[in-house]
């Protein structure tokens, strides 16, 4: 009798469940909804209307003008827009293998060390990378000034010439790197920091035991153990030299002539003369070359390791 | 075995159904998303009402106005309590913020339209879709307006933007210095005569170079139409849109800029720069023919220099040739969706060209205790009228006035702003640049500029 009664209130329970299904059903994407009206409005319909801007000569008003893959082909056979990619090429070699290294040594230097200024070292290296950067960016032109700069003064009174560090074609390049890596230093030293202190200390004393010196160490135990994270950083860092605008901006506005010019500036130019359809074809074009690199870079990485 | 077949069954039906129901009400979704997305669209074009404003003081509602947010935010707001004295029941509510960055995709989105905003003349073109046509408001001030501002705002046959300041090209100079080398200011009526004196000035200082040659290529481009305005009135285009750059007033310009740079007399620096201020300061920099505005850096930027710098008109390109020639300007605009048009109209036209709306942005007020110098009212009758600024000391106490509306008076007529024109500086700006340089003549200059503008922006424009 009592088997029987359980049985029937268990039949009840899952006849309940089952008239119950449709409304949980429902409750569910009821309680998601918010998300997807939030990434429909802000995500995907942007990202459909840039798809359909780029294939218009949109110029913010009136009514939208098909011309097919006119702003691609445009784009493709400009000079300015491979300048610009190369000058973005060319800004990554200068800062992120160098940066990569340095970052890395000077994790496992303060990660091992226990001395007082270990903290302080720290500290100050990641102090750049939280001050604004339009405030950094005008200190640094106060140095790098051709004819009133610091580092002019420095190089006279060593009888060396002056050098237009923000204003020749030849320095322009290295001197927004050398920023850029003052900036940012900070960022990576975070980054490989957390990936040195993963490693197990067993595995130096290992080494130690085996004869490894400090350099055979770094580059035997350190540099692989944290590659993970350097295939993280040069992804990150890639995506960022990019989209990179607001430090030319400041310093050069692209120059002198464009020397200087970023892919991002060059973007930005085309968005901030109206040139829409333009600019969002250069935008799809960079996603492209962005997704090629990242994927080269990660897939590199990834066969060593 | 039947029996849980038949529970497979039912299972896989009710999947099946509950699959339809879930793409049914995904679709449903995507479909109501879409429709709510897609009514508010951007590319699509709004039809203009004909604007009526009421006389006063029947006007009544509240209107929103952008005011670009710097100092002249606090200027124009001063303007509002003798406004509500003749129009008492409008509420004005001015709001100051980077119009560049915010007013476009406003426009572009018609969501949050102010009902007027300032706007820098060299943006207006791009957005004249998005403006209400002024021309019939504008009829009873078309004579009493500089006739270059109304050039600059007219946009196929439409007037889209009401005229504010005047920017003309003046010749500033360093009295202390011209005096040593022996130049009469006022014997520098030609861009020869002044290249002679800055010959004198450096054979007396071999440091100085006395011309500044700007070195962003926006600015350069900027200073270069001044130069070209001055002698054809038109700047890189004419009336119908054609380029106007293998001129002979361009290859004028371009050939005394590339002799300033051949004959080591100008300063290779930009405007307002660290550099450029130490320049001026110690006396590198004396002779700088340079729009009105430059006057603010001996009012707030210079220190060693201050109180030696005076200002005259710009030399002449011919005998008889206009003296001054256009470089900036700003004018206000009535979006077409704008919910109060004719109530933005209304402060507009008393601010501008009333007399007391232009005297209280002009004169001596909290923020600028000898009024505002720094550019001019477009109106004929505050030019020709007694002056609104007081002498400034930094300036030598010299009475500006006269010098400042003078130029705005003669800037030649026929100045218009193509939609490209921030980008003609990646081509025209950037080889001016490189012939400063030394590594393009002017006739590469001319040509290659003339080219590039065309292929990339001429013939990509609908």
């Amino acid at each position: 009798m009592t088997a029987l009664a359980g049985s029937r209130t268990g039949l009840r329970r899952a006849t309940t469940t089952r008239r119950r299904l449709p409304r949980q059903w429902w409750a569910g994407y009821l309680l998601i909804l918010p998300f997807f009206v939030l990434f429909a409005a802000f995500g995907a319909y942007p990202l459909i209307f840039a798809i359909q801007l780029s294939f218009t000569d949109w110029h913010g008003s009136g009514t939208l003008h098909w011309i097919g893959l006119s702003n691609y082909t445009y784009l493709l056979t400009n000079s300015d827009f491979w300048g610009s990619l190369l000058n973005s090429g060319a800004v990554w070699l200068l800062i992120v293998p160098v940066q990569t290294v340095l970052a890395i040594a000077v994790a496992a230097a303060l990660s091992r060390s226990g001395r007082w200024y270990a903290k302080v070292l720290r500290t100050v290296t990641i102090l750049p990378y939280v001050t604004p950067v339009a405030a950094m960016a005008q200190a640094f032109i106060l140095l790098f000034d051709t004819n009133f700069g610091v580092t002019n003064y420095i190089l006279a009174a060593v009888g060396l010439p002056k050098i237009g560090w923000l204003t020749t074609t030849f320095w322009s390049k290295p001197t927004i790197a050398l920023f850029i890596l003052w900036k940012s230093s900070g960022f990576a030293l975070i980054i490989m920091l957390a990936a040195v202190q993963q490693i197990s200390r067993e595995v130096y004393e290992a080494a130690a035991i085996d004869g490894a010196g400090p350099l055979r160490t770094f580059f035997s135990i350190t540099v692989p153990l944290v590659r993970r994270a350097t295939a993280f950083f040069v992804v990150v860092s890639t995506l960022g030299i990019s989209q990179m605008f607001v430090e030319p901006y400041i310093l050069t506005k692209g120059g002198p002539y464009t020397s200087s010019q970023t892919s991002g500036l060059y973007l930005y130019n085309h968005i901030g003369a109206s040139d829409l359809g333009t600019g969002a074809a250069n935008s799809f074009l960079l996603v492209i070359l962005v997704l090629i690199l990242s994927l080269v870079s990660v897939r590199l990485l990834r066969s060593e390791e | 075995m039947t029996g849980h077949t038949h529970t497979n069954q039912l299972r896989e039906r009710m999947l099946d159904r509950r699959s339809l129901l879930r793409a049914a009400a995904g679709l449903g979704g995507l479909a109501a998303t879409s429709s709510a997305l897609m009514a508010c669209t951007p590319g699509s074009s709004t039809s203009q009402q004909p604007l009526k404003p009421q006389p006063s003081p029947t006007a009544s509602g509240s209107i929103t106005l952008w005011m670009r947010n710097d100092d002249l935010l606090k200027v124009f707001k001063t303007v509002i309590p003798a406004f509500n004295k003749v129009y008492p029941k409008i509420t004005v509510d001015m709001v100051g913020l980077d119009i560049d960055t915010k007013l476009p995709p406003t426009l572009i989105s018609g969501t949050a339209v102010p009902d007027g905003s300032f706007y820098e003349d060299v943006n207006i073109v791009g957005q004249a879709d998005h403006l209400y046509d002024l021309s019939t408001l504008m009829k009873p001030h078309l004579s009493d307006t500089v006739q270059f501002k109304l050039d600059v705002n007219t946009i196929d046959g439409k007037l889209v933007g009401i005229p504010w300041d005047t920017d003309p090209g003046l010749l500033y100079y360093r009295e202390d210095i011209l005096s040593r080398a022996g130049v009469d200011p006022d014997s520098l009526t030609s861009y020869d005569l002044l290249l002679d004196a800055a010959d004198k000035i450096k054979s007396k200082n071999p440091k100085a170079k006395p011309i500044p040659l700007e070195q962003d290529s926006n600015l350069g481009l900027q200073w270069l139409m001044m130069l070209v305005n001055q002698q054809q009135g038109s700047g890189l285009v004419d009336g119908e849109g054609k380029l106007t750059i293998d001129t002979p007033a361009t290859r004028n310009a371009l050939t005394w800029i590339k002799q300033v740079a051949d004959h080591g007399l100008g300063a290779r620096t930009k405007f307002a720069s660290t550099g450029q201020i130490a320049m001026l300061d110690n006396d590198t920099i004396s002779l700088v023919p340079w729009a009105i505005w430059f006057d603010f850096l001996p009012q707030s930027g210079l220190k060693k220099s201050v109180g030696k710098w005076r200002v005259t008109q710009l030399p002449a390109w011919k005998e008889g040739g206009a003296r001054s020639g256009v470089m900036g300007g700003s004018s206000f605009v009535i979006p077409l969706k704008a919910k109060n048009p004719e109530l933005a109209w209304l402060f507009y036209e008393f601010a501008l060209y009333n007399k007391i709306g232009y005297s209280t942005v002009y004169g001596p007020n909290k923020t600028y205790a000898n009024g505002l110098n720094t550019s001019l009212p477009s109106v004929k009758a505050a030019l020709n009228g007694p002056a609104l600024f007081k002498p400034v000391s930094q300036l030598g106490n010299q009475d500006l006035w006269p010098v400042d509306t003078k130029a705005a008076l003669a800037i030649p007529p026929g100045y218009r702003i193509p939609p490209w024109f921030n980008q003609a500086a990646n081509y025209l700006g950037v080889n001016m640049q490189k012939m400063i340089d030394g590594s393009m003549s002017v006739d590469d200059v001319i040509s290659k500029s003339t080219e590039q503008i065309q292929k990339n922006l001429v013939d990509r424009q609908r």
